[in-house]
C-alpha cells in the first residue's frame, strides 16, 4: 500500500564528509574501555573502515565496541558536519569524491560516534578496498522535512524517500501507520542516547548476557534491522513517555560497556499510538535499499558475551 | 557506626571560582512538546533557590540552586569533578565574602555550594574558592559488595544508614523510581555528574510519588547497576541524590548523582519525607521550603 507523503518538494543537497581514522586519547593515554564487569578491556571501538563486519551481519558478538559497519565519515568542521550529521538520512546515496574509488556510490546505512558525529555508510568490499581514511565522501542528503499528510501525528526523523518508498507500509484499522520491525524494546532496555538528540546520532539497546538478550528476543538481531522502542517518544528528544513508539535502524553493533549496546538511528516516532510495530523477521534494510553485493546471511548463533 | 576506610582518604583543595552563566546569541530549544523556550537555569550564584528546594516549578531549565563554581582551565576543572564529594567544604578566598564556608550540595554542569543568604549578597561572579575534596576512594569495610560514590564520609554518616544483618544496609530515601525512567547521562560514568530522571510523562511521574521531590532528595532507584557504568541490571539497587531541577527537554528532568551501588539487593531503601542532604548536614532551605499545593507541585 503507497502511503502519501510531501517527497516531490523536498530539497536534494549534498554535503561533503571526510573518511574517519579511529581515535584514541592522546598521552597519558588510557586505551580502555570499563566492560559490563568492571574490568578495562582494549578492543577496536567506533569509526575508520570497517572491512568484515556490513549490514546483515549480527549486532551482538563481536570483539570490539560500537563497530560501525563499512565506513564512518564526518565532517573536520563541526558547523558542516553538523548538517551532514542532521540531514543525512537512511538510505541516501554517498559518493566517493577523491582517492583510489572516486566515483564510487554507496549507501547511508545510520548514524552514530562517541559523541553522535558520524554518519555511517556502506560500499561494497571491492570498494572498502580502495578506500582510505580521510577520502572525501559526499552524500546526497535527502528526505529532512518529509511528513506523511494522512499521519500528521507520525514525525518522520532519518529516513529516506528512497527508503519510505521501499518499506512495507501499512495502516491499521484505527488508522495507525504501521511499520515492518524484527523485534520491540521495552523501556527500560534504552540507554545511552536519553534525552540527546535525536536527528543524529544512535539510541542504545542496552547489551547484556546473551540469556537476557535471548528474553527480549533480540539475541539474533542483525544490523540493519529494524526495532521499534515502546513507550518512547523521539519527536523532539529521546524520552520515555506512555503510548509513544520510535522505530528505527540497528547502525552499530554491541557495546561492552553498562548502559551502551546497538545503536538505532530513529525513522519515525510518535508521542500517541498512531504508530504500530508489525513483526516481520525480513524487516532489514538489506531487504529493501539497492546494495551493491549482499545478501542477507542466514541467522547465525553469535554466542554473546 | 558503619566502618570504613575514611582515615585513609587524602583531603586535597582544588580551587574553583563562581561561574557566570553564557547564554548563546539564538537562545530557543525545542521542549519535549515542541514548544521553542528560552533555555537558561544553570550556572550563576541564585540567591532564591537553595538546596532542599522543589524541583519541578521553577520558570527554568535544570536550575542548580545556591553558587555555581568551576575553573577556566580544563585539567583542574576535570580535577573538581572527579574529587568532589556531597558534604565537602567550600572556602571562600578572595572577594566580600572571604573567609565564608559552604557546602557541596551535588555536581552536574558546575559543581553545586550551598552557602547562607548573606554571604551569596556579598559574593561576586569570579570570586575564588578552595574546595576541600575528601571522599574519592570511600570504601565500607564490611559491604564490599556496595560502592561508595561522591559522598563524603560526612554525609555518609549523617544519612540515617542503619545495618541490618546479612550483608545489608537499610537507606532512607524520599522516592524509589522505576529503571524505565532513567534518562540522558546513561553514558556517563558513576563518578561523573548524574543521570536524569526523565519527567515528560507526567503521569508516571505522579504514579511513582516523583512529582513532590525536592533538590538535595535521597533517592532510590530499581534495576538500576552504577557499579561500573551506568544501566540496569534486574535486582540490583542504586542509592542517589537529587542535584538539579526540572528539565522541558526530552529524556530530562531532575537530575540523579549516584551516592551507593549495589549489584544484588543488598540496599534496602526505606521512605523518608526527612531524607534531604539539607536535613542531612543542615544546610540549605529544607525547613523553610512550604508544602507546595499538589496541584502545583509539578507544573
Amino acid at each position: 500500500m503507497s502511503i502519501r507523503s510531501n517527497q516531490a518538494r523536498l530539497i536534494k543537497m549534498s554535503i561533503l564528509g571526510q573518511i574517519v581514522s579511529p581515535r584514541f586519547p592522546s598521552l597519558p593515554a588510557n586505551p580502555h574501555v570499563i566492560d559490563r564487569s568492571g574490568k578495562p578491556v582494549l578492543v577496536p571501538q567506533w569509526g575508520g573502515i570497517v572491512y568484515n563486519v556490513r549490514t546483515g551481519d549480527p549486532a551482538f558478538g563481536w570483539v570490539g565496541d560500537n563497530i560501525e559497519p563499512g565506513v564512518a565519515i564526518k565532517n573536520r568542521e563541526d558547523g558542516p558536519n553538523h548538517a551532514l550529521n542532521v540531514f543525512a538520512c537512511v538510505g541516501n546515496v554517498a559518493k566517493v569524491m577523491s582517492g583510489g574509488a572516486r566515483g564510487a556510490r554507496g549507501i547511508v546505512t545510520g548514524k552514530s560516534g562517541r559523541f553522535a558525529e558520524h554518519v555511517i555508510v556502506d560500499f561494497p568490499p571491492d570498494t572498502l578496498d580502495l578506500l582510505a581514511p580521510d577520502d572525501g565522501v559526499q552524500v546526497q542528503t535527502y528526505g529532512r522535512g518529509l511528513a506523511l499528510p494522512e499521519h500528521p501525528e507520525v514525525m518522520c526523523k532519518s529516513v529516506s524517500p528512497e527508503l519510505l518508498t521501499a518499506l512495507d507500509l501499512r495502516v491499521t484499522a484505527d488508522g495507525a501507520l504501521e511499520v515492518p520491525v524484527v523485534a520491540t524494546v521495552p523501556p527500560h532496555r534504552v540507554g545511552a542516547g536519553a534525552g540527546l538528540d535525536n536527528e543524529g546520532g544512535a539510541l542504545s539497546i542496552q547489551g547484556g548476557s546473551r540469556e537476557e538478550m535471548a528474553a527480549l528476543g533480540i539475541a539474533d538481531l542483525r544490523l540493519g534491522d529494524l526495532v521499534a522502542f515502546t513507550d518512547y517518544d523521539s519527536t523532539y528528544g529521546h524520552g520515555y513517555f506512555k503510548g509513544g513508539c520510535s522505530i528505527g535502524v540497528v547502525g552499530h553493533t554491541d557495546s561492552v560497556r553498562v548502559g551502551f549496546g546497538p545503536g538505532v538511528t530513529i525513522l519515525f516516532a510518535a508521542r500517541v499510538p498512531a504508530l504500530v510495530p508489525r513483526l516481520d523477521p525480513a524487516a532489514n534494510i538489506a531487504n529493501y535499499l539497492p546494495f551493491s553485493g549482499l545478501t542477507l546471511p542466514a541467522l547465525v548463533a553469535t554466542g554473546g558475551e | 557506626m558503619l566502618r570504613t576506610n575514611e582515615e585513609r582518604l587524602i583531603q586535597m583543595a582544588v580551587a574553583a571560582e563562581a561561574w557566570s552563566p553564557a547564554l548563546p546569541r539564538t537562545n530557543y530549544r525545542a521542549s519535549a512538546e515542541g514548544v521553542p523556550m528560552l533555555f537558561y537555569g544553570t550556572a550563576g550564584i541564585i540567591l532564591n533557590a537553595r538546596v532542599g528546594c522543589r524541583a519541578y516549578g521553577w520558570a527554568s531549565d535544570h536550575i542548580e540552586p545556591g553558587v555555581s563554581v568551576r575553573h577556566r582551565d580544563d585539567g583542574t576543572e576535570h580535577a573538581l569533578h572527579y574529587l568532589n564529594c556531597v558534604g565537602n567544604e567550600v572556602i571562600v578566598t578572595t572577594g566580600g565574602a572571604r573567609g565564608a564556608k559552604g557546602t557541596i550540595t551535588g555536581e552536574h554542569a558546575h559543581l553545586l555550594v550551598d552557602f547562607p543568604p548573606d554571604v551569596m549578597e556579598e559574593m561576586a561572579i569570579g570570586d575564588k574558592m578552595v574546595v576541600r575534596t575528601h571522599g574519592v576512594g570511600l570504601a565500607l569495610l564490611d559491604y564490599p559488595h556496595i560502592t561508595v560514590r561522591k559522598t563524603s564520609p560526612a554525609l555518609l554518616h549523617a544519612m540515617g544508614i542503619e545495618e541490618i544483618g546479612e550483608g545489608r544496609l537499610r537507606v532512607p530515601v524520599t522516592a524509589i523510581m522505576p529503571a524505565y525512567l532513567m534518562g540522558s547521562g546513561a553514558e556517563l560514568m558513576p563518578e561523573y555528574v548524574d543521570q536524569d530522571l526523565m519527567s515528560n510523562d507526567r503521569a508516571a511521574i505522579a504514579a511513582h510519588g516523583l512529582d513532590r521531590l525536592r533538590v538535595g532528595d535521597i533517592v532510590a532507584i530499581q534495576d538500576h547497576d552504577h557499579s561500573t557504568g551506568r544501566g540496569y541490571r534486574e535486582g540490583s539497587i542504586v542509592i542517589g541524590l537529587i542535584n538539579h531541577g526540572d528539565s522541558y527537554l526530552m529524556g530530562h528532568g531532575p537530575g540523579v548523582m549516584t551516592l551507593l551501588s549495589c549489584p544484588t539487593p543488598h540496599l534496602e531503601p526505606v521512605l523518608d519525607p526527612r531524607a534531604n542532604v539539607a536535613n542531612h548536614l543542615g544546610i540549605g532551605d529544607w525547613a523553610a521550603t512550604p508544602e507546595w499545593p499538589a496541584e502545583e507541585a509539578i507544573a
